[in-house]
């Protein structure tokens, strides 16, 4: 509703109006409150009389103050605005509204929207009816000989978005003459002011409908040619039209759009450069460059990631190494600037299309991990392997020449050699024109078998000769063998810049296979897939349905349009992007002929005005409280403090009074205007409460008055309130979610138990829980060691860490154990678990293929060695010289002492073929006394795993007491 | 200022003057070691404390020589001790809501906790004279721990909040010393029945009025709604300030009524604000004590 050039969009307040004379009426009626005082004296009051009570009521002027007060109140809630209309003659008649909705014009968006709502209101005054063009291609077109009414024009303008490609209006034209649109009585061209090709004719075809005029943005545009991440940091091309201002602000952000790094552009001309400076490993984050303050597809480039770097993959073994120890963190110290790394198992990276991998000594490769590491090769991989002791001991077959076994050291106490260094590389090998430098010595490596050494090419070798660098090809890929450790144990050469130049120029390599591993890609056909698309804003936008690839062939010369939206794409595993601006991007003014005119786009922008209202409203309200409080002789009990408290209350919601008015329909809305408008609710809430107090000490006062008031404060505890449920809903999101896993009967976590692998025999599982009970039981009697019931745990599915001793019996028929039980129990002997494996065999004629052969198929197994009666096994409890089962006279083998040094030479793993769960189950034929020595090496053995080696030193005793004597002696 | 349950409220500030009672102690220590004390007969009598020496006399017995003072000279000696006659001092606050009233409480104490701090540091100058005090209705207390169980009696003997405004003080000892704190605001008569029971016995005493500046100078403006204080009795004035002259004119008129029955009846009326300083008034009122004991 329009009033006088007034504005009111919510015109039904203003029927509170009508509440005016009632309040007159309901002011004339009740004076102010007096006040009350309590006084003792007051028998000598008794029959005295002061004026008239008549003079009581509310003064004229008060009156006249608080009517006025719930007037502005009441036009303030109908939301009045000034609407100055624009200078140029309205839109009336049959129109034709041609938009240029490309990139160009996205930043002047709001102008544009209200232009079209403002034509909209023109035609809806002089009954008219429109015709929309837009000139950028869409992939489906919309023909402007559709009519639309002005709602239909207000509701297409509210859906309007801009296209993240550029007007085409060559294609426009076809479409406009396509139409037939007869005569026009005039023709509104929302202009983006740039040329290109068609726009003679384009004219021509406009005038000829009918008079054109031409509407242009004041401020320009501007747009991002070319960005590329350097060593330097991120270098930037930026073109803009003419009236664009000749300095702009450019950013590089990240994927989740954290700005790395800001700098300033001047324009030389049309095109400008700029240099964000930013280190290497720092820029390589930049996931796009964008011009400050333009809305545009075009002021966008996106960096894809990984488009110009090498995807690595690092195959981490698992387990909890300590950072500085792991082998992988020199790698991927010295790789993380030039390519994308991933860390995972192997199986993950090859699904995740590395191109090179990057394999340290500690992996043990899983039979299927080598099935498919081997055709990832085929297909075109690069391998990297390092060396170490479990490469020198055991080394598989995917080297690039066989190797010897165990290594070579060099320099060390029973060697003659001297730690040799590197020798110049040849000139065939791909680190030619790198220095070595001379103080990296390696101290070990391993040696190519004899006769081998020319399976493979050498790429940098010692100065003996020995080679340093090993590699051959494998299918269409690459296996590349540093005979050194990737860590510093072996060399020094992790720690030298070689190392960092060595990796870059062996990753360049892989370059030369594209999206090599994994299935075989026909590079001709696979198109690019759309992952995320940008929009006419340049925001990136999840892919709509509907949008195409991009055929590969075509995508190097892809033009942003409707077939080719520009946004990231994919194809086998390498990102790459199609911008909104290209490389030759030009922004040229619009040539229009003489008789055209451009008018601005941007119209005057109407003033709102509930603002002013409901602040002044306020303020009278607060000027009549005040008064409220002199006229019953309270003012002087007022502090000056208070005073002020009020008037900050009347100061700091108007704001959020004005914006709740705004944000008229929507509770929703309320929530987000609060939080981004009053970062400190608890500021206000404290206000709020103050005006509370206020309200209650001069209640009486205020009582009829305020109403404006009231509704302030109200206003203030519903957003209050919506904060509050905002921060409640905050904090249930938050509650922690259970875990979820398999309940075991008591918490291992908090007594010891024994534990035994349930092997699906029967007879074998009763057994070891029987066995395990007495033993549990015999440990309760005679040692600190007070053990729950023991408990079955199942390899493959159980959490094994909270068990310090897992016995395992070969059940009737072993089998091995499937991939996930093993990774289990692997992980379990390398935390320090103990494990004992009870072949139970041993009066059995002992073969090569024993039952432990195939229970232990696959484990990543320590070398065993046998238990004799120096082990500490022997010594943590009971003095042993024997370990009898249900067999007298058992073997029995454990973790080399070397092998466990990690663990401090703790052995985790036995093996053994006494049956000693059924001795200590007590089976029928077995003597009391080797029963007896059977407890007392199960007690010892769990000893070892609670204590490790605290009793080892007992082993070297008899050696001490000698040593004594011998001192003792003169 | 509005109290609807009055008694409570009495209950409560009788509370707060309890708890606070080493205040008021140390308070009224403090105001009595500014005062000359009400001291002693300064004669001859019955007393603990030495007052002469003097000569020997054929009527005192053998057992009143001094022996030690004599046999340092030729004559005989009689220690004599300074009269000290045990009357006692009786003290009455007044319990009523109306007494326990400030029109300002941020500014000066309600009247009856400052006439409890002047019956107090009463209580400590009359002791240190080596006389009995106590609570009008209780009985006396003397020696160095009189003020404190003065104080404790004034404060729980009196039946606090439960008291109207024209309770009725105990009727005193004969022939005590009576020291009446209250406003005065009952009517004239009324105080002039219990007076003349007390001077009938043949009690004299001093009448102490202690009045909050806001009662004297009718100091309200605009329209100001009265309420009894303790009592539901209400007027409204339309501009409270045109009540002032009237209203102070019937005040003096009321404390020259009362003044004019009390004094005939051995009780001078003593007027203390309680914006004054309590010295002053303390003063005052020991002189008239001492007047009066003359």
């Amino acid at each position: 509703m329009s009033l006088a050039g007034l504005h009111f969009a919510a015109p039904w307040a203003l029927a509170a109006l009508a509440l005016l004379p009632l309040l007159w009426l309901i002011l004339r009626a009740a004076p102010p409150a007096p006040r009350a005082q309590s006084f003792p004296p007051f028998r000598l009051l008794l029959g005295l009389r002061t004026a008239d009570e008549a003079k009581a009521k509310a003064p004229l002027w008060l009156i006249i103050l608080r009517m006025a007060i719930l007037a502005l109140a009441v036009i303030g809630f109908a939301r009045p605005s000034l609407a100055p209309r624009g200078t140029a003659e309205e839109a009336s008649g049959r129109v034709l509204i041609v938009v240029d909705d490309g990139w160009t014009l996205a930043t002047h968006w709001s102008a544009v929207r209200s232009a079209l709502q403002a034509a909209a209101s023109d035609l809806e005054a002089g009954r008219g009816e429109a015709h929309l063009l837009l000139t950028a291609p869409a992939a489906e077109p919309r023909s402007p000989s559709e009519a639309l009414t002005p709602g239909g024009l207000r509701g297409r303008a509210a859906q309007l978005e801009p296209q993240a490609w550029r007007p085409d209006r060559a294609e426009a034209t076809r479409r406009l003459e396509a139409a037939d649109l007869g005569d026009m009585d005039q023709v509104i061209w929302l202009s983006d002011g740039l040329a290109s090709a068609g726009d003679s004719l384009f004219i021509r075809q406009l005038q000829r409908l009918g008079p054109v005029r031409v509407r242009i943005p004041d401020a320009g545009t501007r747009a991002v040619t070319e960005a590329v991440a350097g060593a330097e940091g991120v270098r930037v091309v930026a073109v803009r039209s003419s009236q664009a201002s000749p300095e702009a602000a450019v950013s590089a952000e990240t994927q989740e759009g954290r700005s790395l790094g800001v700098s300033t552009l001047r324009f030389e001309g049309g095109r400008g450069e700029a240099l964000i400076a930013l280190p290497p490993e720092i820029a390589v984050r930049t996931a796009r460059v964008r011009l400050i303050g333009e809305d545009s597809a075009g002021a966008v480039r996106l960096l894809p990631e990984g488009a110009s770097r090498p995807s690595v993959g690092l195959a981490d073994p698992g387990g909890g190494a300590q950072p500085l120890l792991n082998e992988l963190y020199y790698v991927e110290r010295a790789l993380q600037p030039f390519a994308a790394l991933q860390r995972g198992p192997l199986a993950t990276l090859i699904e995740n299309r590395a191109q090179a991998l990057v394999l340290p000594d500690a992996s043990r490769l899983a039979p299927g991990d080598a099935q498919r590491l081997k055709s990832w090769l085929d297909n075109g991989g690069v391998l990297v392997r390092f060396a170490g002791p479990r490469l020198a001991n055991d080394a598989d077959d995917l080297t690039p020449v066989r190797l010897r076994v165990g290594t070579r050291a060099l320099g060390s106490a029973l060697s003659w050699e001297q730690p040799q260094t590197i020798a110049a590389f040849s000139p065939e090998s791909p680190f030619a024109g790198l220095v070595p430098p001379p103080d990296v010595v390696v101290r070990r490596q391993v040696l190519a078998a004899p006769g081998a050494e020319n399976e493979a090419s050498v790429w940098a070798a010692l100065q003996d000769g020995s080679p340093l660098v090993t590699a051959a090809p494998r299918g269409e890929g690459l296996i590349i063998l540093f005979h050194v450790s990737a860590g510093p144990e072996w060399s020094d050469l992790p720690l030298s810049g070689l190392y960092v130049q060595m990796l870059r120029r062996v990753i360049a390599l892989s370059g030369r296979a594209p999206g090599g591993g994994g299935e075989a890609v026909d590079a001709g056909s696979a198109p690019y897939r759309p992952v995320r698309l940008l929009d006419g804003f340049g925001s990136l936008r999840e892919v709509r349905a509907g949008v195409d690839s991009v055929p590969a062939a075509s995508f190097a010369a892809a033009v942003a349009g409707p077939l080719a939206p520009p946004g990231l794409y994919e194809r086998a595993g390498l990102a790459d992007a199609i911008d909104a601006a290209g490389p030759a991007e030009t922004l040229e003014a619009l040539a229009l002929p003489a008789e055209l005119r451009a008018d601005r786009l941007e119209l005057a922008q109407p003033r709102a005005l509930a603002g002013g209202f409901l602040s002044l409203a306020a303020f009278l309200a607060a000027l009549d409280l005040l008064v409220s409080l002199f006229l019953s002789g309270r003012f002087l009990a007022l502090r000056a403090a208070s005073c002020l408290v009020l008037l900050c209350l009347v100061g700091a919601p108007q704001n959020a009074l004005a914006q709740s008015v705004h944000t008229q329909n929507a509770l929703t809305q309320t929530i987000p205007a609060q939080t981004a408008q009053a970062k400190t609710p608890l500021a206000q809430t404290a206000l709020v409460q103050t005006a509370l107090a206020q309200t209650a000490l001069a209640q009486t006062a205020l009582a009829q008055t305020a109403l404006a008031q009231t509704a302030l404060v109200q206003t203030a505890f519903v957003q209050t309130a919506f904060s509050k449920t905002a921060f409640s809903k905050t904090a249930f999101s938050k509650t922690p979610f259970s875990k979820t896993g398999r309940a075991l009967v008591g918490d291992p976590t908090l007594t010891v138990r024994l534990a035994y692998v349930v092997t699906g025999d029967a007879a074998a599982d009763r057994q070891s829980r029987e066995g395990l009970t007495v033993l549990s039981d015999a440990l309760f009697d005679r040692t600190a060691v007070e053990p729950g019931p023991p408990i079955g745990v199942n390899l493959a599915g159980d959490e094994l860490s909270v068990f310090p001793f897992i016995y395992w019996p070969a059940p009737e028929r072993p089998q091995s154990l499937d991939p996930e039980a093993l990774a289990n129990l692997d992980r379990y002997l390398r935390l320090g678990g103990m494990l004992l494996v009870d072949t139970r065999d041993a009066e059995r004629a002992s073969n090569a293929a024993g039952p432990a052969a195939t229970m232990l198929r696959g484990l990543d197994a320590p070398p065993l060695e046998r238990v004799t009666e120096a082990h500490v096994v022997a010594r943590s409890f009971y003095l042993l010289r024997g370990f009898p089962g249900r067999h007298p006279a058992p073997e029995l083998w454990a973790e080399t002492q070397s092998s466990a040094a990690a663990r401090d030479g703790v052995a985790s793993l036995f093996v053994g073929d006494g049956d000693w769960a059924a001795a200590w189950a007590g089976e029928s034929g077995v003597p009391s006394r080797q029963r007896e020595l059977a407890l007392r090496f199960g007690v010892n053995l769990v000893m070892v795993a609670l204590t490790g080696n605290y009793k080892a030193d007992q082993v070297h005793v008899p050696a001490l007491l000698e040593r004594l004597g011998r001192e003792g002696r003169p | 200022m509005s109290s609807p349950s009055a008694p409570a409220v009495l209950r409560l500030e009788a509370a707060s003057l309890a708890t606070d009672l080493p205040g008021l102690i140390v308070q009224a220590r403090r105001l009595a070691s500014a005062v000359p004390g009400v001291h002693g007969r300064r004669r001859a009598g019955q007393g603990e404390d030495f007052w002469q020496f003097r000569d020997y006399r054929a009527e005192d017995g053998a057992r009143h020589v001094d022996w030690r003072r004599s046999a340092r000279g030729e004559r005989l000696f009689v220690r004599e001790r300074e009269m000290q006659a045990a009357q006692a001092v009786h003290l009455w606050v007044d319990p009523s809501p109306g007494f326990a009233w400030s029109s300002a409480p941020d500014r000066w104490p309600a009247k009856a906790a400052r006439a409890m701090l002047l019956a107090v540091a009463l209580g400590m100058v009359v002791s240190r004279g080596g006389e009995r005090v106590g609570a009008l209705g209780g009985p006396g207390f003397r020696g160095a721990s009189a003020p404190e169980r003065l104080a404790e009696a004034l404060i729980t003997a009196q039946g606090w909040g439960q008291a109207a405004i024209d309770l009725e003080p105990a009727a005193p000892p004969s022939r005590g010393v009576v020291a009446l704190f209250s406003d005065y605001y009952a009517p004239p008569e009324l105080w002039r029945e219990r007076l003349r029971r007390s001077s009938d016995r043949g009690a004299y005493g001093v009448l102490i009025a202690v009045i909050d500046p806001a009662e004297e100078d009718f100091p309200f403006r605009g329209r100001v709604r009265f309420r009894e204080t303790g009592g539901d009795a209400e007027t409204v004035f339309g501009r409270a300030e045109e009540a002032r002259v009237a209203y102070r004119a019937r005040l003096a008129d009321h404390r020259a009524a009362l003044r004019a029955m009390a004094e005939p009846l051995g009780f001078p009326l003593l007027l203390h604000r309680t914006d004054r300083p309590p010295a002053s008034a303390l003063a005052a009122l020991v002189g008239v004590l001492a007047e009066r004991d003359a």
